[in-house]
């Protein structure tokens, strides 16, 4: 059974405009599955259809067959979905350990498991550790996306919607966060992943989208997309609309 | 100048300044939690203000008279959280195109409206709460037993908050909500709950400041409107946003009035507090403590 299958999904951001128009495609368990496309194409707009930031106009978003386009985020959050949105996405004037403490909101009451995830995520991520007591504002670029992605990983999720996650980030920074994603992987995360940085989805993900004005264009095993990705990237660049 | 008396000069400042400095807290923590400008917080207080009035005079009684802070904030807080589901809320649900100008309109209509049903209910009338504390000193200053209650009372209603915001995980919530509403969603929590919640502890909080503040001014339809103003001068001052900040500017607009009123004039007493505002504006236009807006 996959994790996340999207039917035939239209959203938007105005009542009437759909972004996706139509959508359909599936993040299998325990892997990685990658979403590349121009800007515009609604990759991020998927994400956040999936998060339950967008209301579905028609199509339904199923989570290990539950329909779940219906849900907020707080209740799709509880069924074991993490959204890690672009960029930071950090409580700037809180100490790090507090930003970690509010992604634990979901299981609060259970002063263990926040023991006990607190120390996983300062043993994943030392630089956590040694700067938990400062503001997350004055971390860098990198340390930021890290603490936004430890906060969202705190609870154990099954699928991770990951939108942009080498954004802004140096290319040292890139690899690391691609080869933690990896390594959630191999632990038995499913990932969706949307990037611009079409080399390294290309390089990470066993499955493949190309979102092309809001439909899919082409899908595919990685070796589909790993074949012709000078094509796919300039294509992009160019950007939908011009054959 | 004699130091005693200058002592107490201070102190009646700083007194003032207490008790301004509730209501200015009301007002900048709804609008860090939700970039709103609330128009109709004085008129929350003006509720308060009639919640004791009415209990001390009509229901409880003047001894019992410490149960109106209380009884004022849980009302005002229920009521509070019903006008953010109701009224406020659509905002958030992209349905508004300006956000500031929805929020504007829906509470400057409602302070209107309050004050208006006051006038229908309590008529153009000025009532006073009658003393339920006798004088009492304050080291040099000798201090009317309301006015030195309403200190105390706010001087815990804020050790309360402080409390909550740092220690409790709905403060944690809060706090996280005012710099990045996407955070706190991502984090699994129930943002629209929130709203309510931090609309309710804010307006519950302007409430809490009238019921204490009743017997020491008048109570009337427009009660609210003295204490609004000068908790917008306190919050320009401390810097939109910062709770400190305004705590630390309440104190200083309460000095500033006083020894103002002392040494220069006292006709001019409201005067001192908005050319400090201007020199603020115009050397600090941040406030005193400023803080950044919140990233989403």
């Amino acid at each position: 059974m996959p994790h996340l299958k999207v039917e035939n999904l239209r959203v938007g951001y105005l009542p009437g405009i759909d972004i996706l128009q139509g959508m359909s495609l599936e993040a299998k368990p325990g892997k990685i599955t990658g979403i590349i496309g121009p800007n515009g194409a609604g990759k991020s707009t998927l994400l956040k259809a999936a998060f339950g930031f967008l209301k579905a106009h028609e199509g339904s978003i199923l989570f290990n067959g539950n329909p779940i386009q219906d849900e907020s985020p707080a209740a799709i959050k509880k069924r074991g979905i993490s959204y890690i949105p672009q960029g930071a996405n950090n409580f700037p004037q809180l100490p790090v350990k507090e930003n970690l403490l509010l992604g634990c909101w979901i299981f609060r009451k259970d002063k263990e498991r926040i023991e006990r995830v607190l120390e996983e995520t300062y043993e994943m991520f030392s630089v956590l550790k040694k700067k938990h007591g400062q503001r997350a504002g004055l971390l860098s670029g990198g340390e930021a996306k890290m603490l936004s992605i430890a906060k969202e990983l705190v609870t154990s999720p099954s699928l991770a919607l990951v939108d942009e996650p080498s954004a802004g980030l140096s290319p040292k920074i890139t690899d690391y966060v691609y080869e933690f994603l990896a390594k959630k992987r191999d632990e038995g995360l499913t990932i969706l992943i949307v990037d611009q940085n079409i080399q390294k989805a290309v390089e990470y993900s066993e499955y493949l989208y190309m979102f092309e004005m809001g439909t899919v264009k082409m899908e595919g095993e990685q070796k589909v997309f790993a074949g012709s990705i000078r094509e796919i990237i300039r294509d992009s660049l160019v950007g939908a609309g011009d054959e | 100048m004699d130091l005693t008396s200058f002592t107490q000069y201070v102190l009646s400042g700083l007194v003032i300044g207490v008790i301004y400095a509730l209501m200015a807290v009301s007002i900048t923590f709804v609008h860090g939690m939700m970039k709103i400008v609330n128009w109709s917080m004085g008129e929350f207080y003006m509720i308060g203000c009639f919640v004791q009035y009415l209990l001390v005079t009509r229901f409880v009684g003047p001894d019992l008279w410490v149960l109106g802070i209380p009884v004022a904030f849980c009302l005002v807080f229920l009521f509070g959280m019903g006008i953010q589901r109701y009224l406020l809320r659509p905002m958030f649900m992209g349905e508004a195109e300006r956000l500031d100008e929805y929020a504007t309109i829906i509470t400057i209509t409602l302070m209107v409206l309050f004050r208006n049903l006051a006038i229908i209910i309590g008529g153009p009338y000025q009532y006073s709460v009658p003393d339920y504390f006798p004088p009492t000193d304050l080291g040099p200053l000798p201090i009317s037993g309301n006015r030195f209650m309403a200190l105390v009372g706010t001087v815990l209603i804020l050790g309360v908050f402080y409390f909550v915001m740092k220690k409790t995980w709905a403060g944690r919530a809060l706090q996280g909500m005012s710099q990045n509403r996407i955070g706190i969603q991502t984090a699994g929590i129930n943002v629209r709950r929130l709203d309510e919640i931090a609309f309710g502890i804010g307006v519950g909080l302007a409430a809490a400041a009238g019921a204490l503040l009743a017997p020491v001014f008048l109570v009337w339809a427009e009660s609210g409107s003295v204490p609004t103003m000068k908790g917008f001068e306190i919050i320009v001052i401390g810097g939109l946003g910062s709770i400190p900040g305004s705590i630390i500017a309440a104190l200083l607009l309460g000095l500033i009035e006083s020894l103002g009123s002392v040494y220069i004039s006292s006709v001019y007493r409201d005067l001192f507090g908005f050319v400090f505002l201007i020199l603020i504006l115009v050397f600090r236009p941040n406030g005193l403590f400023g803080e950044r807006e919140r990233l989403a």
